[in-house]
């Protein structure tokens, strides 16, 4: 069971690994090998979330090694880890179905796909890592392995977009670098432990310091996360191929800054040293303000998919809000909002994905009248759309009602300035997925009519898009239990 | 149990109504009657049996309905209008496009409708509310004109923000107390700060508002009744408008108590009193059939909203205000019904609805006629009709507040004002609905006017007239023994105490009221109706449109001042990225970079010098010049006179030491060895002296004597040494 959780992270990277020394030239025997190993990867990730969901997380934990006292590489998948490593062993599997159709005539698929599956194994070991070294060290190897996946197209955009993403990681890893160290100052060992870790007495007269180093690390963090002012990156990331966008940029990679803002808040520091803080106040504002600017961007942006990623900054920072309200509350909110908002994104862009693999659709002005075109794929984008609005039936709803109450339970002006962008961006998130949506069923007379050769996607993407969709639903439906369930651990 | 089929059944029928609309006949329109029917069952066994329900689980909190008093009511009225329009769809619809949509949205909006009635707290309510709202958008929508498509733009974008601000007052007052269960908000909401209360009401306000058509957010209702089918245009205009005002109620008599109350009542007047006005004045100048009856809706929402104002003024006695809203609404639902469904009929014979196109086009059809004018009548409170009753009863609720004040030394003028201009709005509809009685059913008809060939209307439409228009003159007539126990039944939902005694609706005072009404109507209709807004030319008249298109609200204001806002928001996004956007993308960058290379070569520039310039060449120099006076002596020592001298003398030492070991080792020993040989050899054998000559020989024995010498000087010197050192 503990060599479970090892297998799960180290797997997917030996087989990515083989595939890039091994450089097939048959198609068919490459996507095989591909799904094979992502399949597989993802049953590995599932059972061993399932092992420490039934065991316990202690079951399931799997000590490496150690380079020194504090730097130890261990995986353990406790109760957030492995709501994220679910969430990753379900997608990815998904995510490689629809590229198999996506990435049909695409050059160069033996390095996307050794990379695709190398960074499943990587962003895994994010979600169940054990302690912050662990966690530094493959946040540090995830920025490297999606590089080659970002730069895919490897024109004047796509080497533009890698190179930003590699600056302003490398801007944040330098952020979360004086973290670590100063963790190690403060504390006997780096493992994970909820209420955080540092040593009270050890730390005592040095709180303002710390506090310094919190926002510092918050917004190191936060650069993966697209946090104003770090979010350029990912609007720009949007050239790359659709399952990388879809995948990388709505849900692995920018799901893992928040989910290492969460480390870091409730396993690190610790609410009881940044409650009611100045440090809060920046934490919360600054998710806040990136909540209003996203949305307000993304409105007047008419490319889709860097609507859907302006979109996405602003959905981010929801969760960094709830993250930085501190409380138990804001930790079930967050996670919660990570699970559909993930869901939600990655069939809004597979969409898009499907509008422009087969048709070319780049431009939302392009759009109209495309549901007698293309019925499923818009139908998948209208559901997918109406829940990010967060429209009651739909899981988001509850997520984004949990988060405004946790920051209006923090209190202070920061606190009820969060609820107030939320509202804001739920307003604009109707106007600019509302705005689509209805030019795709009901175009207007004076719109060009849709080109004789536009046709409907393929199987393969339908069908992870009715796939998708049917457990958004679902899970919407379950939406109680879910949060329950997720409550109880904090 | 009864609560939850009441919700979810339609959502099934709606799921049936897709694949079977695809294709017209008997199945859909069975499944829409039955549908509608069953629905309607259930919701009368509702009123004898008030039961509660709970989906436990969905949406977090999960879904909490119940039954009775004013809820049931609205059930059974959304059940009745829904088989009336049942009826008369099939034949609407017959050869239109999309037909499987409409009616799948159609039961859809039932469901979500009813959840809105049935909801026990308002978190339950606010989702069915949204549902309803999305549903329903696909109704204005249905036709997809360019009208319809900006019509039901500008519904669907009003009905987010309500419900969005909806939203936010529910956070607030959840943040605040804790629960959003109607029973228990008024305990819970008494306890709240008076601005909170007002706060939290205003946000619901807008909410509920917006969807009751209520001014300044009415703007969609007049532009989305008309695009949309008939008998939409009847369930929209009859009963989803009315979901806002039952919210509106819910909130009224959840937040509010006491003093509150009254305040509250009072800001509320403000809003309902415009409504009443401006919807029966834009009315007045509507040259459109379903433009009128829709701005009539407004104008008569205004009056419920009247109602409900004046039943939180007047408090827990304001149940003659609490009748008369009741009232009204069940009314306002029935005349709306019958008035649509006619206009329905007219427009699928004639194709239009411009009152130029179809006047006099129900000149021969006494049914047609008889059933507006039924509706026509109620609606202007021509005493016998419903309608009469409820306005009555809303007007003796201004009247008495206005009283009451009078009594306690209050201020009554704005009270009478009020008064004033509910009995102007009542003469206007009077007004507007005599036109378009004249026009449909006097007026001479054009000379080339479409009519649908055979029957002009089907059994199921006229069976809907015919009970619409009978219904109100029986309700009318029979106020005490119906109307007023409906009105008993749903008080209990207003928290209003029963009313104390019978209103006496025809006595001479109630009369006046109405008799005021008709004379202001009677005069508008002559002056403004036939005279202003009707142009006679021989013979043939034509209604002339004078209210200027660029008048509107909705594009004077809210488009424009939507589009400033996301301009400015937009605006104010890229100056906040403007910094960090020069910095990576534009000469920032290259600024940034720039300067980094200029301090690089400011750091690089002597190390540069030495390498590359001058520098490394003295430097060498130097070096060289130093290395060449280190290498000097020892190079004047290897390659000059030096070394020569030095070999030299070396080679003559080597040569000197050498002779003299030579001398001192080898002549004694070369000596005697030598001598013996020559001494002991054969003379015949004399191999030395055959083998050499007479020079060597000599120099042999030169060189003997020399050794000899030498010998005897080694000798001496080693005796020497010997004795020396002992």
């Amino acid at each position: 069971m503990r060599s479970l959780t090892l297998l799960s992270v180290l797997f997917p990277i030996l087989a990515g690994t083989a595939l890039l020394i091994w450089r097939p030239g048959d198609d068919r025997l490459r996507n095989r090998y591909a799904l094979a190993a992502v399949f597989a990867g993802g049953a590995l990730v599932l059972a061993a979330a399932l092992c420490s969901f039934r065991f316990g997380a202690d079951a399931a934990a799997f000590r490496v090694g150690a380079l020194s006292r504090h730097l130890v590489i261990a995986f353990r998948p406790d109760g957030p880890g492995l709501v994220f490593g679910a969430i990753l062993g379900v997608l990815w599997p998904a995510t490689t179905v629809y590229s198999l159709s996506y990435m049909e005539h695409e050059e160069r698929k033996n390095l996307f796909y050794g990379f695709f599956i190398l960074s499943f194994g990587v962003v895994v070991g994010i979600a169940y890592s054990a302690n912050f070294f662990t966690l530094y060290l493959c946040y540090e190897f995830m920025t490297l392995s999606t590089l080659p996946l970002v730069m895919h197209g490897m024109d004047g955009a796509a080497r533009h977009a890698g190179r930003l993403y590699v600056l302003y990681s490398a801007t944040g890893a330098a952020l979360i670098f004086i973290c670590i160290v100063v963790f190690c100052r403060y504390t006997d060992s780096l493992d994970f432990a909820l209420g955080g870790i540092l040593d009270p007495a050890l730390i005592k007269g040095h709180e303002g310091m710390l506090r310094t180093v919190f926002v510092l690390a918050f917004f190191g963090f936060g650069v993966k996360a697209a946090l104003f002012p770090f979010y350029r990156w990912l609007p720009a990331a949007s050239v790359a191929p659709t399952p990388v966008t879809a995948l990388l940029h709505a849900v692995a990679v920018v799901k893992s800054g928040a989910f290492a803002v969460m480390r870091l808040v409730y396993f690190g520091f610790g609410c009881a040293l940044l409650r009611g803080t100045w440090a809060q106040d920046a934490a919360l504002a600054a998710a806040s303000f990136t909540i209003i600017f996203g949305s307000a961007m993304a409105l007047r942006t008419p490319h889709l998919k860097r609507r859907l990623a302006y979109s996405t900054v602003a959905n981010l920072s929801y969760i960094l809000l709830a993250f930085a309200s501190m409380d138990a509350q804001g930790m079930q909110a967050g996670l919660l909002h990570m699970v559909y908002h993930a869901l939600c994104k990655i069939t809004l862009f597979f969409c898009a994905g499907a509008m422009l693999h087969h048709n070319r659709f780049e431009y939302v002005y392009e759009l109209e009248g495309l549901g007698r075109r293309m019925p499923l794929t818009c139908a998948a984008f209208t559901v997918s759309g109406v829940a990010l609005i967060g429209i009651p039936p739909f899981g988001n709803f509850l997520s984004k009602w949990l988060t405004a109450a946790a920051a209006a339970a923090s209190g202070g002006w920061a606190g009820h300035f969060g609820p107030a962008a939320l509202v804001f961006s739920a307003v604009m998130t109707a106007l600019y997925m509302l705005g689509v949506v209805v030019r795709m069923f009901f175009p207007l007379r004076t719109a060009p009519a849709l080109p004789e050769d536009t046709r409907e996607a393929d199987r393969l993407m339908t069908g992870t898009l009715i796939f998708l969709c049917a457990l958004l639903l679902a899970l919407s439906l379950l939406s109680a239990p879910l949060s329950a369930w997720i409550g109880g651990m904090t | 149990m009864i609560p939850l089929l009441l919700v979810f059944l339609p959502m099934l029928a709606a799921a049936a109504a897709y694949p079977l609309g695809q294709r017209e006949g008997r199945g859909i329109n069975a499944l829409l009657c039955a549908a509608s029917g069953l629905e309607l069952l259930l919701a009368l066994s509702l009123l004898f049996i008030p039961a509660a329900a709970e989906a436990p689980g969905i949406c977090g909190t999960g879904l909490h309905l119940t039954g009775g008093s004013l809820r049931s009511v609205m059930c059974v009225l959304a059940g009745f209008m829904w088989l009336m329009t049942a009826l008369a769809s099939p034949e609407y619809f017959a050869g239109a496009r999309c037909n499987a949509r409409y009616f799948a949205f159609y039961f859809w909006t039932l469901g979500a409708l009813m959840g809105v009635f049935l909801a026990a707290d308002l978190l339950t309510l606010l989702i069915f509310f949204e549902i309803m709202s999305f549903t329903s958008y696909v109704w204005v929508v249905q036709n997809e004109t360019p009208e319809a498509i900006r019509a039901s733009e500008t519904y669907l974008f009003i009905a987010v923000v309500g419900g969005l601000t909806m939203l936010t007052g529910l956070f607030l007052l959840y943040n605040a107390c804790g629960t959003l269960e109607l029973s228990a908000l008024p305990e819970a909401a008494a306890g709240l700060s008076v601005p909170l209360r007002f706060t939290v009401g205003v946000c619901l306000l807008v909410g509920f508002g917006a969807k009751a058509g209520m001014f300044p957010l009415h703007i969609w209702l007049p532009k989305a009744h008309p695009v949309a089918p008939a008998p939409a245009s009847a369930l929209l205009s009859g009963i989803l408008t009315k979901s806002g005002v039952f919210g509106v109620i819910a909130v009224t008599c959840s937040l509010f108590s006491g003093a509150e109350a009254a305040d509250w009542g009072r800001l509320l007047l403000v809003p309902a009193v415009i409504t009443m006005f401006l919807g029966a004045f834009l009315a007045v100048f509507s040259v459109d059939l379903k433009r009128t009856l829709a701005c009539s809706s407004m104008s008569q929402i205004g009056f419920i909203l009247t109602g409900v104002s004046m039943g939180a003024l007047l408090g827990g006695h304001g149940a003659i205000a609490g009748c008369g809203t009741v009232l009204h609404m069940l009314n306002h639902s029935l005349i709306k019904l019958t008035l649509f469904v006619a206009a329905g009929v007219v427009y699928f014979n004639v194709h239009s609805l411009d009152l130029n196109d179809v006047r006099g086009f129900g000149r021969d059809k006494p049914m047609l006629k008889l059933a507006f004018l039924s509706g026509a009548c109620s609606i202007a409170g021509i005493p016998g009709f419903g309608g009469y009753i409820s306005k009555t009863l809303l007007h003796e609720s201004i009247v008495e507040y206005a009283e009451h004040l009078a009594e306690h030394g209050g201020n009554a003028l704005p009270y009478h004002i009020v008064e004033w201009i509910f009995l102007l709005s009542g003469g206007l509809t009077l007004a507007y609905m005599t036109r378009l009685f004249y026009i449909l059913f006097i007026a001479p008809k054009p000379e080339h006017q479409h009519q649908k060939h055979g029957a002009y209307m089907s059994p199921g439409t006229a069976s809907v007239l015919v009970v619409g228009g009978l219904l109100m003159p029986l309700l009318g007539s029979t106020a005490h023994l119906t109307m007023d126990r409906i009105a008993a039944y749903a008080l209990p939902f207003m928290r209003m105490h029963p009313m104390e005694h019978a209103v006496h609706y025809f006595s001479l005072t109630n009369l006046k009221g109405a008799a005021i009404s008709i004379t202001i109507g009677t005069l508008v209709f002559l002056l403004v109706g036939m005279k202003a807004l009707t142009v006679r030319k021989n013979g043939a008249e034509r209604y002339r449109s004078v209210w200027p298109k660029k008048l509107d609200l909705e594009d004077l204001v809210y488009r424009p001042l939507l589009r400033l806002l996301s301009r400015v928001g937009h605006f104010f996004a890229r100056l906040i990225e403007l910094p960090g956007d020069r910095l990576v993308n534009g000469p920032g960058m290259k600024w940034v970079l720039g300067l980094g290379r200029g301090l690089a070569r400011l750091i690089e520039l002597p190390g540069r010098w030495l390498v590359n310039g001058q520098g490394l060449r003295r430097v060498v120099g130097l070096g060289n010049a130093l290395a060449r006076l280190i290498e000097l002596p020892g190079e004047f020592l290897v390659n000059g006179r030096g070394l020569r001298g030095m070999i030299d003398l070396g080679t003559a030492l080597a040569r000197a030491a050498e002779t003299l070991g030579s001398m001192l080792l080898f002549t004694p020993l070369n000596l005697i060895f030598f001598r013996a040989e020559r001494s002991f050899a054969a003379p015949e054998d004399d191999e030395f002296s055959r083998y050499t000559t007479r020079s060597e020989r000599g120099r042999v024995d030169r060189s003997f004597a020399a050794d000899l010498l030498c010998a005897g000087l080694g000798a001496a010197a080693v005796l020497l040494f010997v004795t020396l050192a002992h």
